[in-house]
């Protein structure tokens, strides 16, 4: 096996070490860039195959917070974020109550009592052609 | 040259090695977006193990910064903690508006009963008016014993009590010395005040003075030893114009509530300071007023009635009836519509009370989820005359040894 000569050993440690240097401030530039530390919130959610949700169920969403229901007239959908200042509510047999401030809603979202004192939001599901349904919360 | 470029090429390699294992040791950002802001956040990053303030601002909903301010995209401390309200404390005075405010939080509509910051900012515990009002007349600065001066000059535009403005109290311009030994010694109680040195005295200023009793932690459930950090922790000596300490050290509650002098009566050791005394007397009706004589107007009466009459009383109906707010808040008592419990004369809910079906009554200790009963003095063997609401006139009977 042939010795490197010393002038070999320095090109090849200049050029390993600056191959190197390159990789690693590519990585750090590629992290930099794809890092976004303020993404805008996400407002459409693929929710699956609507064969999941059958006819007159009720579903808890936990991302987004809402509740799925499946009724003759179709999906339809209504957020768990309370009205009030944007706690989520928990179901009850009855409707809705937020575990923050009190506020109650029936099983359609309407005010109870407050301190809320608009209604739970509707959300917008559709179904697309492959039979999924998509939420939106905006 | 080569040799050189070979070192130098070494030294880059080195140096971003170093950096990139610098990078790797901070922390690894964590995201919230509380759904009150929908903003992204990264407090919990180095804060993850800060508890839950209360069951009211759960941190998904609220977050950090829509109470405490600061950088929230900034993962330096210095830099997140830059633009903090009120340091660690943001219920203090002069950033509540910005902290606790908000027509849904804490600065809505009196018809809301949402008014709470106006309610503070107007008290007595706010403005100490009385205190200085009787300090200045005691010693000749004015001629009567209305209030003129508050810690900070305040208006009231909407005033039910004919106090329109008080004016900022600047112990400096006095001319007599004990007023200025007022100012300098005797300024430590009122809400916003920093308090004094001591374990006794601990509390935070603001909001946080009588509803925080731990670190982090906001409750309605305020136990008497919360109001002591201020109240029945000495006197005030008006000769020398200086605070003197209590010296005993008691070790019973009943010996811990008040000051050794004082008298009073079973239910008012066992109770905590907030079980009868209202949120109006407390916090303030959103008025300016001249002393806490012209606020507090809770009496003996009010729990027990009079030979007469009983104590007022109101059957719940309304869920949006305050007394439902406040029994969620603290729930030591499940209140349900048809509920009776008792009222004070300016209709304020004792909503830890119930009528029992007897004809007695039970209060449920806010702080201590005690229960106690009572019956009122109608029927009773009481000689009171009713009209004498007097602390010592009922003391006369009741008083408990010591």
């Amino acid at each position: 096996m042939s010795e490197i000569s010393r002038r070999d050993f320095l090109k090849l440690a200049r050029d390993g070490f600056l191959y190197l240097s390159g990789a690693l401030a590519l990585g750090g530039l590629l992290r930099f860039l794809e890092y976004d530390p303020n993404p805008a919130p996400k407002t459409e959610f693929d929710l699956g195959s609507a064969s999941n949700f059958p006819l007159n169920s009720r579903t808890l969403l936990s991302n987004p917070q809402a509740v799925l229901l499946h009724t003759e007239n179709g999906f339809s959908a209504l957020s768990l974020v309370c009205t009030h200042l944007g706690c989520t509510v928990e179901q009850k047999t009855d409707g809705f109550t937020c575990p923050c401030h009190g506020s109650r809603f029936d099983s359609n979202g309407t005010v109870i009592n407050g301190p809320a004192e608009k209604p739970l939001r509707s959300l917008r599901v559709e179904t697309t052609n492959e039979g999924n349904l998509k939420l939106f919360t905006a | 040259m080569k040799k050189i470029l070979s070192v130098a090429s070494g030294l880059l390699f080195l140096t971003l090695v170093f950096t990139w294992w610098l990078n790797s040791r901070e922390p690894k950002p964590v995201k919230l977006i509380p759904t009150l802001s929908g903003q992204p956040e990264y407090c919990i990053t180095c804060h993850a193990d800060v508890p839950e303030i209360s069951a009211s601002h759960p941190i998904a909903t609220f977050g950090c910064v829509s109470c405490h301010g600061g950088e929230r995209l900034a993962l330096n401390a210095d830099l997140a903690h830059s633009t903090m309200r009120g340091g660690a404390n943001p219920s203090d005075l002069s950033v509540v508006e910005a902290s606790c405010g908000g027509s849904n939080c804490h600065s809505g509509s009196e018809a809301d009963d949402r008014h709470h910051i106006q309610r503070v900012m107007t008290s007595v515990q706010s403005t100490y008016a009385g205190a200085i009002a009787n300090i200045r007349y005691t010693f000749g600065a004015q001629t009567d014993l209305n209030a003129h001066y508050d810690i900070s000059a305040i208006t009231d535009d909407q005033t039910k009590t004919g106090i329109t403005a008080l004016l900022a109290f600047d112990p400096a311009s006095e001319t007599n010395p004990s007023i200025q030994k007022f100012g300098e010694n005797c300024l430590t109680c009122h809400i916003n005040a920093t308090p004094r040195e001591g374990e006794t005295y601990t509390r935070q200023t603001g909001c946080a003075a009588c509803h925080s009793t731990e670190q982090h932690t906001l409750t309605t459930a305020i136990p008497y030893t919360q109001c002591n950090a201020c109240h029945n922790r000495g006197n005030y000596d008006l000769r020398t114009m200086t605070f003197t300490e209590r010296t005993d050290h008691p070790t019973q509650r009943i010996d811990d509530y008040y000051q050794p002098i004082a008298q009073f009566t079973q239910c008012e050791y066992t109770l905590d300071c907030v079980d009868c005394h209202t949120r109006s007397e407390v916090m303030g009706d959103g008025d300016l007023h001249a002393s806490q004589k012209d606020i507090q107007y809770v009496q003996c009466k009010t729990c027990h009635g009079t030979l007469t009459e009983l104590p007022l009383t109101k059957t719940l109906t309304n869920l949006n009836d305050i007394a439902f707010r406040m029994s969620f808040l603290n729930p030591v008592v499940d209140l349900e519509p048809g509920d009776t419990i008792i009222i004070t004369e300016n209709g304020e809910p004792f909503w830890n009370t119930r009528v029992l079906s007897d004809g007695t009554y039970e209060m449920i200790g806010k702080a201590t989820s005690q229960y106690f009963t009572f019956k009122p003095v109608m029927g009773s063997n009481c000689t009171q005359s009713g009209e004498d609401q007097s602390s010592a006139y009922c003391h006369e009977c009741h008083a408990v040894e010591r």
